[in-house]
């Protein structure tokens, strides 16, 4: 693996971990606001930096049943929301590839 | 130049110099030695304490005169030494004479004067410089247009050099109103602008105490010191020089050829010794003594280890790692690996987070460590925690102990580089700087800080950028296959170069590549500057420039650091993200070595041990750390292998005597 830094965004809105200020995205990525979490309102972005990915697992969701992974702040390891691998129907395949990050658990960070 | 008649004496003596500063002519002798009794008895001077005077017996001493006119000249074709056509010979003669007079060999000088024709130089030069030695101003002047000194403006220049000899020497004497007619007659009707500064500083000295004083202020060192030789070497630039030879002319050149062996020489890591060199041979280190076998591997962390630095004695080495520790390593001083204590004297653990950095207090008893945007400073003599520094507000990047003795400096990727004093407590602090540092260094002078890292750009006002992303229509970011995303506008990534004291910034400049390491050569000239994708840059401190790229190693995403190492910095080595360490020559750029051993992963960081110039360690993602040296000598070999208990006989029939064991002991370390 290596040492790495964690990466820093640049833009006029910076999302980050609310609990250790990570930087994790930024409005350019955002895809929608419209989602739901596990904590109320959540965000879908096309890319998200500074997170570890968990292990792949099958998840039945409002929209249909998906494969996702658990993504977790690579500072302070809080469970931020997850990624999409897969989406079993096609109406929701747009989400493959895609991340979810919980708003309650973003602050605006510089 | 040519003596017009072979063996006149008259000329041959009137070019006597005895006032060169060399070995038993350093003794400055006027024109009236040249009458004394040693003189005469064996031609030249010296009553001086130094070996060749015994040898000028009586018995051999059968006079100059007498000896010269017997000696015949040669005429040789041609002008040049052998074939080659840049080798004067008349010029290498009289380089010859020169150093035969300067060592003394007086009578051997005029000896070669005589049979090959040449002269040192003509009488009007030794009598100038004689004129200069004793002060007797007004005759040097007379002679310098003689010498070639015929533009005006130099025999103003040159003028005024003597001049202000003339006046400093009599400020000296104490003759205060002779001084003055000297500044006001000799010094002030000619001087340039710049010369009336100098006027300025000269007309103050008259206020010195006594001359004590005066010497100190003028950084003169006075008519009986070497001020009136130092002013010959100024007058040099003046004259000629096929007419005045510059002072030890032949010990210059050689002293260049031997820096030109010494930077031709690639794996150069010894010392200059006098004993060891030679001007039989040219000089040239062995390979087999460049470390690079690894002698001892040090396996106690139990993850990645990302940075190692040597204390300053050499003694420890300390190490970073990903488990959240630090180790302090005790490396005995046994020149035998194999009889040498390597242990873990210290774990530093109570780190929440994967250590970063690591830094010796200058006299080793504190080390700095950095996790995150934590500094911990410990005691190394007993391992404790001596203190957390929790300002910085992100990754801490860089930990540097300042030479002058006045605390640390940390750098951080939250944009401020913070100043602390030897308790830990903030001097200090410049923030918002441009960069968010990844890396940065103080040269030993004191005078620079290097700081590396990515450009910050501050997000625009908020009403332009609603048109502006309507306009241009910024792309989204993209995410690559690692899940990490590329933002709309890249960050730039930087070196800065500040003035230490003031913080103002000298130079920025915009690089392409991540930068992840900085280090300052030992004579504060040059920054290393790690630069992904696999570059190394060595940047020239003094004339802002981008002096050499070294080239080999991959690095990509990760941090590699780099270092200089060896004797005079003359090599630069780096980890690797595929698994290696490479060894460079600093100053050609020439990869020497790569050298496997480590595991699967990146060696993250190599450290060269400043006391033991034939020992380096480097860390890698294999959990481990190396120490390399150089190879047991070839003699060491033989006497490991060649010569058993059992075989010293044998080995004494074949060879027709026996070796002692010890006689091919290159003496290790
Ligand atoms: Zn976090």
């Amino acid at each position: 693996m290596g040492m790495k830094y964690r990466r820093y965004l640049a833009g006029e809105r910076i999302y980050g971990c609310s609990k250790c200020k990570t930087h994790l995205a930024t409005i350019h990525s955002m895809i929608s606001r419209a989602f739901n979490g596990q904590h109320g309102r959540a965000y879908l972005f096309d890319g998200v930096v500074n997170v570890v990915e968990g292990e792949p697992n099958d998840r039945q969701m409002t929209t249909g049943n998906h494969t996702v992974r658990d993504i977790y702040c690579v500072k302070c390891a809080t469970v931020l929301g997850w990624k999409y691998d897969r989406a079993y129907e096609q109406s929701q395949q747009y989400k493959e590839g895609k991340y979810i990050l919980e708003r309650n658990l973003l602050v605006d960070v510089q | 130049m040519r003596i017009p008649e072979p063996d006149n004496h008259s000329n041959l003596s009137s070019s006597y110099d005895f006032v060169s500063e060399a070995g038993p002519s350093c003794v400055t002798l006027d024109k009236a030695s040249h009458s004394n009794g040693i003189n005469k008895e064996n031609g030249y001077s010296a009553p001086v304490s130094n070996g060749t005077t015994s040898n000028g017996s009586p018995t051999m001493g059968n006079g100059l005169a007498k000896h010269s006119s017997s000696i015949m000249r040669v005429s040789l074709p041609g002008t040049t030494l052998y074939d080659d056509p840049y080798l004067d010979r008349e010029e290498f003669v009289r380089l010859v004479i020169q150093s035969l007079r300067d060592v003394g060999y007086i009578e051997s000088a005029a000896t070669l004067e005589a049979e090959s024709g040449y002269s040192l130089e003509a009488p009007e030069v030794s009598e100038f410089r004689q004129h200069i030695l004793r002060g007797a101003w007004a005759d040097a002047e007379h002679l310098l247009v003689e010498l070639g000194v015929t533009d005006a403006d130099a025999l103003l220049d040159a003028r005024f050099l003597i001049g202000k000899q003339k006046y400093l020497e009599l400020l000296e004497a104490r003759k205060t109103t002779a001084a003055l007619q000297v500044l006001r007659n000799d010094l002030a009707p000619y001087s340039t602008s710049s010369e009336q500064e100098e006027l300025h500083v000269l007309s103050s000295l008259m206020m010195c105490s006594d001359p004590q004083d005066l010497r100190r202020r003028a950084s003169w060192d006075g008519a009986s010191g070497i001020s009136r030789r130092q002013l010959l070497d100024d007058l040099q630039h003046y004259i000629p020089s096929s007419t005045m030879i510059p002072q030890r002319r032949f010990s210059t050149l050689l002293t260049q050829s031997r820096e030109y062996q010494r930077l031709r020489c690639l794996y150069h890591n010894s010392a200059v010794d006098p004993s060891s060199s030679s001007l039989f041979s040219d000089h040239t280190c062995d390979k087999e003594s460049f470390p690079r076998i690894t002698t001892t591997i040090l396996e106690v962390h139990s993850d990645e280890v990302w940075n190692v630095a040597w204390s300053h004695d050499g003694t420890h080495l300390a190490s970073a790692s990903k488990d959240k520790t630090a180790i302090i390593w005790r490396i005995g001083l046994e020149a035998e690996p194999s009889s040498r204590d390597c242990i873990a004297e210290f774990i530093l653990r109570d780190h929440p987070y994967a250590l970063g950095c690591l830094a010796w207090s200058l006299d080793d008893s504190i080390l700095s460590t950095s996790a995150d945007n934590l500094i911990l400073l410990w005691n190394t003599k007993t391992g404790a925690l001596m203190k957390t520094l929790e300002n910085h507000g992100e990754t801490v990047s860089a930990l540097v102990w300042l030479p002058d003795g006045s605390g640390f400096m940390s750098g951080s990727l939250d944009r401020k580089i913070i100043f602390w004093d030897m308790e830990g407590e903030l001097r200090e602090s410049w923030n918002d700087i441009a960069i968010r540092v990844t890396d940065a260094a103080v040269t030993p002078d004191v005078r620079r800080l290097v700081a590396v890292g990515m450009g910050y750009n501050p997000p625009p006002a908020l009403g332009t950028l609603a048109r502006a992303n309507v306009r241009d229509a910024s792309p989204p970011i993209v995410s690559n296959g690692n899940g990490n995303a590329v933002g709309p506008r890249s960050p730039e990534n930087r070196m800065i170069i500040y003035d230490l004291k003031t913080g103002q910034v000298e130079l920025s400049v915009h690089m392409e590549g991540e930068l992840t390491s900085v280090k300052i050569s030992e004579d504060s000239r040059y920054a290393l500057i790690n630069h992904a994708p696999d570059e190394i840059h060595l940047w020239d401190l003094q004339e802002f420039r981008l002096a050499r790229k070294f080239t080999g190693q991959r690095q990509g995403h990760h941090v590699i650091r780099s270092c200089f190492g060896g004797i005079d910095g003359n090599f630069v080595i780096s980890g690797s993200e595929d698994r290696n360490v490479y060894v460079w020559h600093r100053d050609t750029g020439t990869l020497l070595e790569v050298l496997d051993g480590h595991g699967l992963g990146s060696v993250n960081s190599v450290a060269w041990n400043p006391r033991n110039k034939r020992m380096f360690a480097s860390c890698s993602d294999d959990n481990t750390i190396r120490v390399w040296e150089a190879p047991v000598s070839a003699g060491e070999l033989l006497r490991g292998f060649g010569i058993s208990a059992s075989e010293p006989e044998m080995i004494g029939k074949g060879k027709g005597k026996v070796k002692q064991p010890w006689t091919y002991n290159d003496g290790g370390l």
